[in-house]
């Protein structure tokens, strides 16, 4: 990646140099292989300590002893050796190194060589993390690294991912990783932090690697480090900015014929069976003749921009770096829009000696509006509805069938109600951390470090309708309004004492911490009805004339804190044995008295094979280092305050009197603890062929006990639930990654590509005692944690199939036939009809997935691709299903796409229209909504082209790249997309934009449901420095 | 100068690491309540509200419901049933309710709870220096909730993990039942007399209980117990114990009691008294009126205490919809698919029906879950004329409400291409068939199989073709509200749900008479006294218009010289028709089987009505413990099944 620097001084010597009689004088300059000077690089006397650094344009001039060898490195670039000759002028050329590149990854309280890192460890450099261009990091993140699952669970702009690193472990408490950012673990919400901010991701991943953070661990880690100036770097400027436009995908749904004829198979149906059900007729805002695509009048095309500009410089004794960046992110649904303004600097300054002080702090200013539409109604909508009234204007809302109705929504509609129907949230969040480090002169490698991180985040959410606005029916419908405000404050302290020494071939280091953190949180919320005009929207609910509410649920207080000891010692020998071993002791105030604190040991080992004395034979062979761990972590499942049990509140009306009543919801349980995560993690990195060929391996098997569980008590116990640790999961999996360099610089070819490659298995090991499953929450033992628990659709009951009226009295040929696993009389009938027990445990997790990305560059023009993919696994699609209502099958909603089965067609996949339901919806409407998770997905591709030196010389111009991407081009291998057109990703939480948001019991599931739908966006950028 | 910046550092360092780290691990909440506050004389006075709210739970859920009343002798499942509603009508084979579906599991979860909670209130009352009025309805509380439970599932446990009637302070996974004696003598008896002594006469807040309250329950737990100890038709009790009272009164004993306490409370009323005409009863404007002594009260001012939306679509503000007043949706059939002509002569649809309160108590939200038996209104609603009942109970007509609709037309052509403006009837159910009903749906599209009379604008049914998609709906129930600016029908209801009425004094007295006992008034003159009221007219349901008439005297007139049972349940069905109270009625005179093992209804609407025959059993007049209780206890199979109820294995 030429068009990356990585402009990094370590000051290896600061000794001045010693003249000696039989020296002579060198000068020299130091270049890159573009020609530009390298400052800073170290150039030394082989087997001296005499040496000195180039300056500023890259010249260094020194005494050496005539026939020596100077050595000349840079972090970076590849050492070379020069031999002295004579008094002469030298020009040296380094070349860039690959491999050393990355040479220092952020371990947390730390940093290391990345050989000597014996932790499952996963680096991503910033530059790489933006080749993906969104304003969000977890986006940028999703197939990137193996073993980190990014789901997406809102197409909404401005959402950020699910993380999973290593799947899940918990039932109720969170299972999302601990973000550190700048070394101070992060209090807020992971959109606030700018991807153009990011210097490096680190992603620890194991437990000999996240022990250090003890009971926050167990998720995983990731470390972010910004972006702060080089000691001696000139000036800089980047600019970076890209903008580019985005087309919505359309939900498949069928258009006025397709309808039409629905209908009319469902009324045959209702006829041919002589059921009693009233067949769904056209409305009077409907007719055959129309063909209304609601999507179409609804959408528009999104703008997605981003401006990014950064200022940095260095010196010997400080350095500086600022910035600031605008996003905008603006979906197809009209006025739904994020928009983010970020700001950035990070000071460092050596004062004297011995110290140092600096500063990171990045803010940010985020807006997302228009959150509260979805594209319900417009899915609902009957496509032979006319929304146009005989004049032309529009028709507040049109009928589907006798008993439905949906209010119509255009773009202009949406754009004229922008100041009417607001949802907007708007945070304000500033992270900063402040250190200072005092080297002791008296003792070599020993430094005293304190961080201190000051963090706060508020967020004011305002809803508004404006009267009349959404109603149906009803232009005059009194509005309503609502308000809510969320503060965050956090503060952290960590006292750290480092030694770092290297005696002949041992080196140490130790780490001593002693930390203590805070966190506050609060909430409130209001809500009124009936503003008597528009113009207040949220801005003053006290003009409401209705009723005011204040609901309990959208209140919230907490404030927790935490104190930590921890040590680190990390010890090599040669390079080639390293192990290290840490011990960090927390306690949390939201652990009861005397339970508070919890200690958690980890201890690594790795071994660097390539440099025993009998590998040296493998020339080809450049690194291969194994590695072994083992630690204990936990995650801070038990939110503040549930040691204390708990008084529920409930709401009652004595006719107009209003009182609050109590009831024992919880009893105390003192005794409550963490969950415990063992991990033992086993890893192989290798490179080979001069570092053409690198990768990592690794195994890894993890425990976790004492799940927190709330036991539901039977109900004579009088009392709902308690909180206990019970339960075990445990995850399994590998993870390889693979780099390489196919062609380097072959006639001006290169070509590098990498993949990704991860699987997990999760297993649920036991639930309370004596209990093997729990059907409420879909949780059973010996399976994942993520599975459905429903009816399994094996295909259509066709006209001649035995044993119908047996499994489904009441049913007809072509209902949705399910799996049936009860008993069988000898002569093979089936002995009941299917009920309940039939249910099955379906699978949601894929058996493998990973991501792949390649670049293909030609003297200055480069093609990158970046995709993604996953092998089964289940997706569940409830557009498909009965929980969104939009595959009724009948004609009453707006239908997606289906092929049904009628008597003249019976391979169909989907059931007959009209037949056998289940309440609302065609029986067993729920098995229509499973998918195979399979695709491969090709995320972007750019094409970029490099503007050549020589002639940016004459504008003052370092490097100015001009780029155009196509984001979400195409999928590959994915029966959903092949069946659908849709994204195969899914795009909603369970619980979100279906008609019926209880049917899954697990609400942690990411499905498809109505929201935002995906796009396709086109973008050129240009990326400047000067 | 180096020295000073270190000092200053590991200064501020100390400073900030030691200073606030004393406190960073104590923790106090500051929006919750722990459950220490209910040991305060403010937590004891809010546990009664929460023992009030919890009404709501079980009175208006729309399964519990329905529990109560498919398969009974009113209603069966309708066409938009699901399991719930199939497996409790017990008319198709193989689909029963059973632990894993049965929706008595509504009350069982809620009872203990709220026992557990009256038994602390008890407990810390006294201690915190409540008065004996107020902990008194705590005991009302707890023996209200076990009597539903005891009439139920046979006996319950009366320990809940620390102690026989102690409030529950540790986790307890196993429980172990005592019989129905048991139930009654330890708790439902002496709670309710110490009740009945300690309460007030007027109640505390609206709708709190007074001394008559707690009689009312009394009398129906006497008169109930005394049933049980006869056992006429000898259905097995559980746990197994045999019908011998504890404390050795008998049968008659308990009838007597019931009768003297309901003749007590019937002679000194306090608050309570019935209202002029049955129409009064359930008039929503009426609502919270003096013959309705305990209800599960909702509000539609407030959505937060009403514990459901009262705008925009059902749910709750707070998440939790299970305290909504969703029954009337279950029997509610959809006239929405109704269809009328927006033109003459030719058929172009419209529905003359908009969904909205805005139209009534005629119109509730169409869930169409459970529809009448064809027989209530040859039976139970024999006489429909000189009654007030059939009126007041059912909606037999159903004007057009399309003008709260977008863009109404000014008129829609109906029957005979008919012109029908809002107001005028666009669908009737006529008490009779006249004959000569033209259901063919040839012409006139209603869309929903309805016919059609020569002569007359709106679509009729006989009533005794009713199918389960087209059915009278339940007007006692309507949904109706005083707020106009609310233009649908989609929140749960905001009326009360009523649950005790003023009037079942009457009734309990007369059937403990029929069950032998004696004093100043027969079973035939406590009849008489509703069916007098009953005869009174002060305005017609059907007609929408004032009907001042008195029948009192002619439907006195009907009434048996000779007061049965059988009798007292039909009469029972006239005045409580759809109440919820059905099948507790059935199961305590045991009559559940031989009353409702047959029924009639039309497979479609105008069709000859078919007999369906249901599968009774006789164990199921004990309901199964939910699945969720026996797969929450700790303990092996054999444990497991000893608590469940015999026939649910």
């Amino acid at each position: 990646m030429n068009y990356i620097k990585f402009k990094f001084i370590v000051l290896l010597c600061l000794i001045s140099v010693c003249a000696s009689a039989q020296n002579i004088a060198v000068k020299g300059v130091v270049k890159d292989t573009s020609g530009e000077p390298i400052i800073g690089a170290s150039v030394l006397e082989k087997g001296t300590t005499n040496g000195i650094i180039t300056d500023l344009d890259g010249n260094f001039s020194l005494q050496a002893k005539k026939g020596s060898v100077l050595v000349v490195s840079f972090i970076g670039y590849k050492t070379q050796e020069v031999t002295v000759n004579s008094v002469q002028s030298l020009k040296i050329t380094l070349l860039e190194d690959s491999k050393t590149l990355d040479e220092v990854v952020v371990i947390g309280y730390g940093t290391q060589r990345k050989e000597a890192v014996t932790g499952s460890v996963a680096s991503m450099r910033g530059d790489d993390l933006r080749q993906i261009p969104t304003g969000n990091v977890t986006a940028a993140l999703q197939n990137r690294v193996a073993g980190v699952e990014m789901t997406q669970t809102s197409s909404k702009p401005g959402a950020g991912m699910q993380i999973r690193i290593r799947g899940v472990r918990s039932l109720s408490a969170s299972n999302d990783p601990l973000i550190v950012l700048d070394g101070i673990p992060f209090a807020g919400s992971i959109n606030d932090i700018d991807p153009n901010s990011i210097k490096s991701l680190d992603i620890l991943k194991d437990a000999s690697a996240t022990a250090i953070y003890g009971s926050r661990g167990a998720n995983g880690v990731i470390l972010i480090t910004t972006i702060r100036g080089n000691a001696g770097q000139k000036p800089q400027v980047t600019y970076n900015g890209y903008y580019g436009i985005k087309n919505a995908i359309e939900f498949p749904m069928m258009n006025g014929p397709e309808f039409a004829e629905l209908r009319r198979q469902a009324a045959r149906t209702i006829k041919d069976l002589g059921l009693s059900a009233s067949p769904v007729t056209n409305s009077e805002d409907e007719s055959d003749e129309t063909n209304t695509n609601y999507q179409d009048l609804m959408y528009r095309t999104g703008v997605i921009t981003n401006h990014d500009i950064n200022v940095s410089k260095g010196t010997d004794d400080g350095n500086y770096a600022f910035g600031a960046s605008y996003y905008l992110d603006q979906a197809p649904i009209p006025t739904q829009q994020y928009s983010r303004l970020a700001l950035r600097a990070s000071v460092d300054q050596k004062l004297g000696k011995y110290m140092k002080v600096g500063l990171s702090s990045n803010s940010s200013y985020s807006l997302s509006q228009g959150s509260q539409i979805n594209t319900g109604d417009a899915l609902a909508s009957s496509p032979l509805s006319n929304p146009y009234n005989e004049d032309g204007t529009i028709k507040r809302a049109v009928k589907s069938g006798p008993t439905d109705i949906y209010k119509v929504w255009t773009k202009d509609l949406l754009e004229k109600a922008d100041d009417k129907w607001m949802s907007d949230t708007k945070s304000f969040a500033s992270y900063n951390s402040l250190y200072g480090e005092v080297s002791t002169p008296w003792i070599e490698g020993l430094k005293y470090r304190i961080n201190v991180g000051l963090n706060v985040r508020t967020t004011k959410g305002g809803g508004f309708t404006g009267i009349g606005v959404t109603s149906t029916t009803d232009p005059n419908a009194p509005s309503s309004a609502s308000v809510s405000n969320a503060l965050t404050t956090n503060w952290a302290v960590e006292n750290m004492l480092t030694y770092d020494r290297t005696f002949n071939k041992h080196n140490i280091n130790v780490v001593a911490l002693y930390s203590a953190e805070q966190t506050h949180y609060d909430r409130t919320h209001v809500a009124v009805r009936d503003l008597p005009a528009d113009h207040f929207q949220y801005y003053d609910l006290s003009k409401a004339e209705g009723e005011v509410t204040i609901t309990p649920n959208n209140q919230g207080y907490y404030e927790s804190g935490l104190m930590s000891y921890m040590g680190r010692a990390m010890y090599s020998y040669d390079d080639r044995y390293m192990a290290s071993v840490t011990f960090r002791a927390d306690a949390s105030s939201r652990l009861a008295k005397g339970h508070q604190w919890h200690s958690y040991p980890a201890v690594s080992l790795g071994w660097n094979l390539h440099k025993e004395s009998f590998m040296q034979d493998f020339g080809w062979l450049d690194q291969l280092k194994l590695r072994v761990g083992y630690g204990e972590t936990s995650n801070q499942s038990v939110n503040p305050y549930q040691t204390l049990g708990l008084l529920g509140t409930n709401k009652y009306n004595f006719g107009t009197t209003y009182l609050t009543g109590y009831e024992l919801s919880q009893l105390p349980n003192p005794k409550l603890g963490w969950e415990y995560t063992t991990t033992w993690n086993y890893g192989l990195n290798f490179s080979l062929f001069g570092n053409r060929l690198s990768g990592t391996i690794e195994y890894y098997s993890q425990h976790t006990k004492d799940i927190l569980l709330s036991v539901n008590l039977p109900s004579t116990s009088g009392v709902g639930s308690y909180m206990a640790n019970i339960g075990e999961t445990q995850n399994r999996g590998f993870e390889i990654s693979l780099n390489g360099v196919i062609l380097e610089n072959v006639n001006g070819w290169t070509w590098e590509a990498g993949v990704n490659f991860y699987h997990n298995q999760n297993e649920l090991l036991s639930l309370a005692s004596g209990q093997d499953n729990d059907e409420g929450n879909w949780w059973f033992k010996g399976h994942p944690i993520n599975v459905i628990y429903d009816y399994q659709k094996i295909g259509i009951w066709q006209e001649n199939d035995p044993y119908r009226n047996i499994l489904e009295p009441g049913g007809n040929a072509g209902m949705i036939k399910v799996k049936y696993t009860g008993e069988y009389a000898e002569d093979g009938t089936p002995v009941r009809q299917i009920n309940t027990d039939d249910r099955q445990i379906i699978e949601v997790d894929p058996n493998f997935q990973g991501g792949f990305n390649t670049r293909v560059a030609y003297k200055n023009w480069d093609l990158s691709i970046v995709g993604g993919f996953q092998n089964g696994g289940t997706l569940i699609s409830t557009l498909y299903g009965g929980t969104s209502y939009l595959n009724m099958l009948n004609g009453r909603h707006g239908n997606v796409k289906v092929d049904y089965w009628t008597p003249e067609n019976t391979g169909a996949k989907y059931p007959r229209p009209g037949g056998i339901t289940s309440a609302d919806n065609m029986k067993y409407a729920n098995s229509m909504a499973m998918f195979s998770g399979s695709y491969m997905k090709v995320r972007t591709i750019t094409v970029g082209y490099n503007v050549p030196k020589s002639f940016l010389e004459h504008l003052g111009v370092n490097d100015l790249r001009l780029y155009a991407t196509v984001q979400n081009p195409f999928v590959l291998f994915s029966p959903y997309n092949n069946e659908t057109g849709m994204d195969p990703e899914p795009n909603s939480l369970a619980n979100e934009n279906q008609a019926v948001t209880t049917q899954y019991a697990n609400t942690g599931l990411a499905v498809v449901g109505y929201n935002t739908p995906a796009t396709r966006n086109f973008l050129f950028g240009l990326k400047l420095t000067f | 100068m180096n020295k000073i910046y270190a000092k200053f550092m590991l200064g501020v360092g100390l400073i900030l690491s030691f200073a606030s780290c004393s406190d960073i691990l104590d923790e106090e909440p500051r929006n919750i309540f722990e459950p220490g506050f209910f040991e305060t004389e403010q937590g004891v006075v809010g546990g009664l509200t929460g023992l009030y709210e919890s009404l709501r739970h079980v009175y208006g859920q729309p399964y519990y419901y329905g529990a109560l009343e498919a398969g009974t002798d009113e209603y069966t499942y309708g066409s938009q049933a699901d399991g719930n509603f199939k497996n409790a009508d017990l008319s198709i084979q193989g689909s029963i309710p059973d632990a894993a579906n049965s929706r008595f599991d509504v009350l069982w979860n809620t009872a203990y709870s709220a026992i557990n909670n009256a038994s602390a209130i008890i407990d810390n009352g006294a201690a915190a220096g409540v008065a004996d009025a107020l902990t008194a309805e705590a005991r009302f509380f707890r023996a209200f909730y076990y009597f539903q439970l005891v009439q139920s599932f046979g006996g319950v446990p009366l320990d809940l993990g620390s102690g026989e009637l102690k409030a529950n302070t540790t986790p307890s996974r196993v429980s172990t039942r005592n019989t129905v004696p048991e139930v009654y003598s330890r708790c439902i008896f002496p709670d309710l007399l110490k009740a009945i002594n300690d309460l007030p006469e007027q109640s505390r807040l609206t709708g709190t209980v007074t001394k008559n309250v707690a009689r009312l329950i009394l009398a129906k737990a006497y008169l109930t117990y005394g049933w049980w100890l006869e056992n006429p038709n000898n259905i097995p009790t559980y746990p197994e114990c045999p019908r011998t009272d504890p404390d050795g009164k008998d049968k008659t004993w308990y009838f007597q009691q019931a009768y003297d306490i309901s003749l007590y409370a019937i002679a000194n009323p306090g608050p309570y008294a019935l209202q002029p005409t049955f129409y009064d009863v359930h008039l929503w404007t009426n609502d919270r009126n003096k013959e309705i002594m305990l209800y599960a009260d909702h509000n539609e001012d407030n959505a937060v205490y009403n514990e459901g939306n009262v705008t925009g679509w059902d749910g709750s503000p707070d998440g939790d919809n299970s305290a909504q007043n969703q029954a009337v949706w279950m029997v509610t059939w959809y006239f929405q698919n109704v269809q009328s002509s927006t033109v003459a002569g030719s058929w172009s649809g419209k529905s003359p029906f908009q969904r909205t309160v805005k139209a009534g108590q005629k119109f509730s939200r169409m869930w169409s879950r459970m529809a009448p038996i064809a027989d209530v209104f040859e039976k139970a609603f024999a006489e429909k004329t000189l009654d007030s009942r059939f009126d007041a109970t059912f909606v037999t007509t159903y004007p057009a409400t399309y003008q709260y609709g977008t863009n109404p037309p000014s008129v829609l052509y109906n029957a005979n291409y008919m012109p029908i403006k809002p107001g005028d009837f666009a669908v009737s159910f006529l008490p009779k068939d006249p004959g000569g009903i033209d259901y063919s749906n040839s012409v006139y599209k209603s869309n929903s199989g309805l016919g059609v009379l020569p002569g007359r604008a709106d679509y009729v049914v006989a009533l005794d073709k009713i199918s389960r998609t087209v059915f009278p709906g339940l007007w006692k129930l309507g949904i109706a509200r005083k707020g106009t600016d609310y233009n649908d029908d989609k929140v749960s209801s905001t009326r009360p749900f009523n649950i005790l009425k003023f009037s079942e004094f009457y009734f309990i007295a007369a059937e403990a008479a029929v069950k032998g006992a004696t004093g100043s008034q027969s079973a035939r003159d406590l009849i008489n006294v509703i069916r007098a009221r009953a005869g009174k007219w002060t305005y017609s349901v059907a007609e929408e218009a004032p009907k001042n008439v008195d029948n009192s005297t002619a439907v006195i007139a009907a009434t048996p010289a000779t007061i049965t049972i059988d009798y007292i349940l039909d009469e029972r069905s006239r005045e409580y028709f759809g109440d919820g109270l059905r099948w507790y009625e059935l199961a305590r005179t045991q009559t559940w089987k031989e009353r409702c093992s047959t029924y009639k209804i039309s497979a479609t609407v105008g069709q000859t009505p078919t007999v369906v025959p249901r599968y009774i059993e006789t164990y199921m007049y004990l309901r199964p413990v939910p699945t969720s209780q026996l797969d929450r206890l700790e303990g092996d199979e054999a444990y497991k099944a000893a608590f469940q109820n015999p026939g649910y294995e």
